[in-house]
């Protein structure tokens, strides 16, 4: 399985009028399949708005986003979290698993929602688990859970539906650099290893080293740099 | 049900609010129950009357106390009435010594033996002809007075005082708030009018037997059906009106208290049902965990208050003088059933917040 994702001259203004704010300013890029792509820039810069409309989250105000060739630019409401419930994983900031259920459980919150939540799911869960070190936390309450830990089962749940994206947003902005990195690292290889398309917005540059590219946001408006070749 | 998961995992907080359930549930059953009790105290015995309709003289505005029918009218509403059967019953409040000597009242019911006004004896035997001095007592009246069937009892009403034997014992309940009395209506007759004559009125109402016989009326009086005459007992559809305001309210405050308990925790989850979305989750998906939730607390809350309540009118009719309460099946079945609706009601306030979650907050836009 192989991924592509298309971003042609994609803007995204919050508001209008004279409070305005051009988030994305025409931002095109292309990803080579089973790349992982690193978003970098000062905070401010629309890299979580870039993500969230790649991600179905937030709908552009123009411009067009193909994912394997299919549109998302376009969809409504319901085909959005259709599209998020079967084609995206997405890795939010820490602490955005349910504190109540277990590492395990909060993997099968997925198969829960997608409705398949069978034996299937439940072996899904706990070899995602065992991938990421974690099987022996698979019965802790997420609450117990080291910040490391709990990030590396929201890794797990992103993978639970089998994404086409997936999609990370500032994930070692709770965790220590030694931390993080580690955290990254499982990450980038699960997606890769996967064929999956990965995205990661990050501040920190030392974590998007790991990326095989590196595309760099200033106001709004994409450049990219570094590790060109890797993409081809 | 990830709602069920997380009551089981937030036990201690989900039963603070399974208690807040049960003490309201109970004290909607236990006003329920008050309502209840006071209907049979207020006319129990009418409503055990063997009658289809009651008949009252038509100047009466169908008070019990009020009407006074003639022998000429008694014969009349046997005919004209249509009815299958009937019979002449007299009505007199009187007072009577307890064993102790005090002063109570009861409410004393007139009829001739072998008519359908006649009571079921439970205990003792029935009145014949002869008993001018004997009275069938309802269970109530013997427990308040402290007296027991063979016993005698002193009765006095327009100052006159006069001693009866008491052969028997009914389970009719009680009337106008007191317990029923049961005497021969010649002897009701002296009792209530001191010299009898032709003039002198020989019934209050009378019971009648057979279909279609409410609402029929003819000169000089007037029938309606058992559950119009019982609703026209003086105090009765003002207390009814009582019991039920009590009654909505508490359904009211039921639904209420439940629907803000979940919409503060919907409100405290916030974060949580926006990451839900934000990976594929519908509203209703959500809203369908909170809804589970409200059922099996409520449900909870209800179960515990039922045997509560049953206990609780247990204590209460081994006391001496028990508190007019009483409960059937139904009453537990009807409030519980609208309680848990109330909760469910509630709860949509709770629904309205998760519809309104924008899924883009789990990315922490805002940073
Ligand atoms: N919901 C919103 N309404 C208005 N402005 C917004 C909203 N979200 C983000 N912005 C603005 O858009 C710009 C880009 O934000 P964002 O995509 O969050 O940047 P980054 O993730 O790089 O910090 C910022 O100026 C921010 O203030
Ligand atoms: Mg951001």
């Amino acid at each position: 399985m192989s991924v592509t994702l298309r971003v042609h001259d994609l803007s995204k203004t919050y508001g209008n009028g004279e409070r305005a704010v051009q988030a994305v300013r025409h931002a095109s890029f292309s990803t080579e399949p089973g790349e992982f792509v690193a978003v970098v820039g000062p905070s401010g810069s629309g890299k979580t708005t870039l993500l969230a409309m790649v991600g179905g989250l937030l709908t552009p105000t123009s411009g067009a986003i193909e994912v394997n060739g299919r549109d998302i630019a376009g969809l409504n409401a319901g085909q959005q979290a259709a599209y998020r419930r079967e084609s995206v994983g997405y890795v939010f900031q820490a602490n955005n698993l349910l504190p109540f259920l277990t590492a395990r459980e909060n993997l099968q919150v997925i198969s829960r929602i997608t409705g398949a939540n069978g034996r299937a799911a439940r072996q899904r869960a706990d070899q995602l688990l065992e991938e990421l070190g974690l099987t022996n936390r698979a019965n802790a309450v997420a609450t117990e859970l080291s910040g490391g830990e709990r990030q590396r089962v929201a890794i797990g749940r992103a993978l639970m539906n089998d994404p086409e994206l997936v999609l990370v947003d500032e994930p070692t902005a709770s965790l220590d650099s030694a931390r993080g990195r580690q955290v990254v690292e499982s990450l980038i290889q699960e997606v890769k290893s996967r064929g999956k398309l990965g995205l990661m917005v990050t501040h920190d540059m030392a974590m998007a080293e790991l990326a095989d590219r590196i595309i760099e946001m200033h106001d709004g408006k994409l450049s990219v740099r570094g590790k060109l070749a890797a993409s081809g | 049900m990830i709602g069920l998961l997380e009551i089981r995992r937030r036990k201690f907080q989900f039963a603070l609010i399974a208690l807040i359930v049960t003490l309201i549930s109970y004290l909607v059953l236990m006003i329920n129950g008050l309502g209840v009790g006071l209907n049979e105290q207020a006319g129990s015995a009418l409503r055990n009357f063997d009658a289809d309709a009651i008949a009252y003289s038509d100047k009466a505005g169908l008070s019990v106390i009020r009407s006074e029918l003639s022998q000429e009218q008694v014969d009349r509403i046997a005919v004209e009435s249509g009815a299958e059967a009937s019979a002449p019953l007299g009505y007199m409040a009187a007072n009577y010594r307890k064993d102790g000597g005090e002063i109570e009242s009861a409410a004393f019911l007139a009829f001739d033996p072998g008519t359908i006004a006649a009571p079921k004896v439970v205990e003792g035997r029935m009145l014949t002809e002869e008993d001018g001095d004997g009275l069938l007592v309802d269970k109530s009246f013997l427990r308040y007075s402290g007296l027991a069937v063979g016993d005698t009892v002193t009765i006095s009403v327009r100052l006159v005082e006069r001693d009866f034997r008491i052969v028997g014992e009914t389970n009719e309940g009680a009337f106008f708030f007191q317990p029923s009395v049961y005497l021969l209506r010649s002897t009701w007759q002296e009792l209530k009018y001191g010299t009898v004559d032709a003039a002198t009125p020989v019934a209050s109402i009378m019971l009648l037997q057979g279909n279609g016989l409410a609402g029929t009326s003819g000169p000089g009086w007037e029938a309606v059906s058992k559950s119009t005459a019982f609703a026209n007992i003086e105090g009765v559809s003002g207390q009814q009106s009582t019991v039920q305001a009590l009654r909505a309210f508490g359904y009211l405050i039921g639904g209420l208290v439940i629907g803000v308990f979940f919409y503060v925790l919907t409100l405290q989850k916030i974060g949580q049902i926006g990451m839900l979305k934000a990976v594929g989750a519908s509203s209703f998906f959500v809203f369908r965990q909170v809804m589970v939730q409200v059922l099996g607390i409520s449900l909870a809350g209800v179960a515990v208050a039922i045997p509560l309540t049953w206990l609780t009118n247990r204590a209460i009719q081994q006391a001496p003088n028990p508190v007019p309460i009483a409960f059937t099946n139904g009453t537990f079945i009807t409030t519980s059933v609208l309680l848990v609706l109330m909760a469910m009601v509630g709860a949509m306030f709770s629904g309205r917040q998760v519809a309104k979650v924008d899924p883009i907050i789990a990315l922490g836009q805002q940073q």
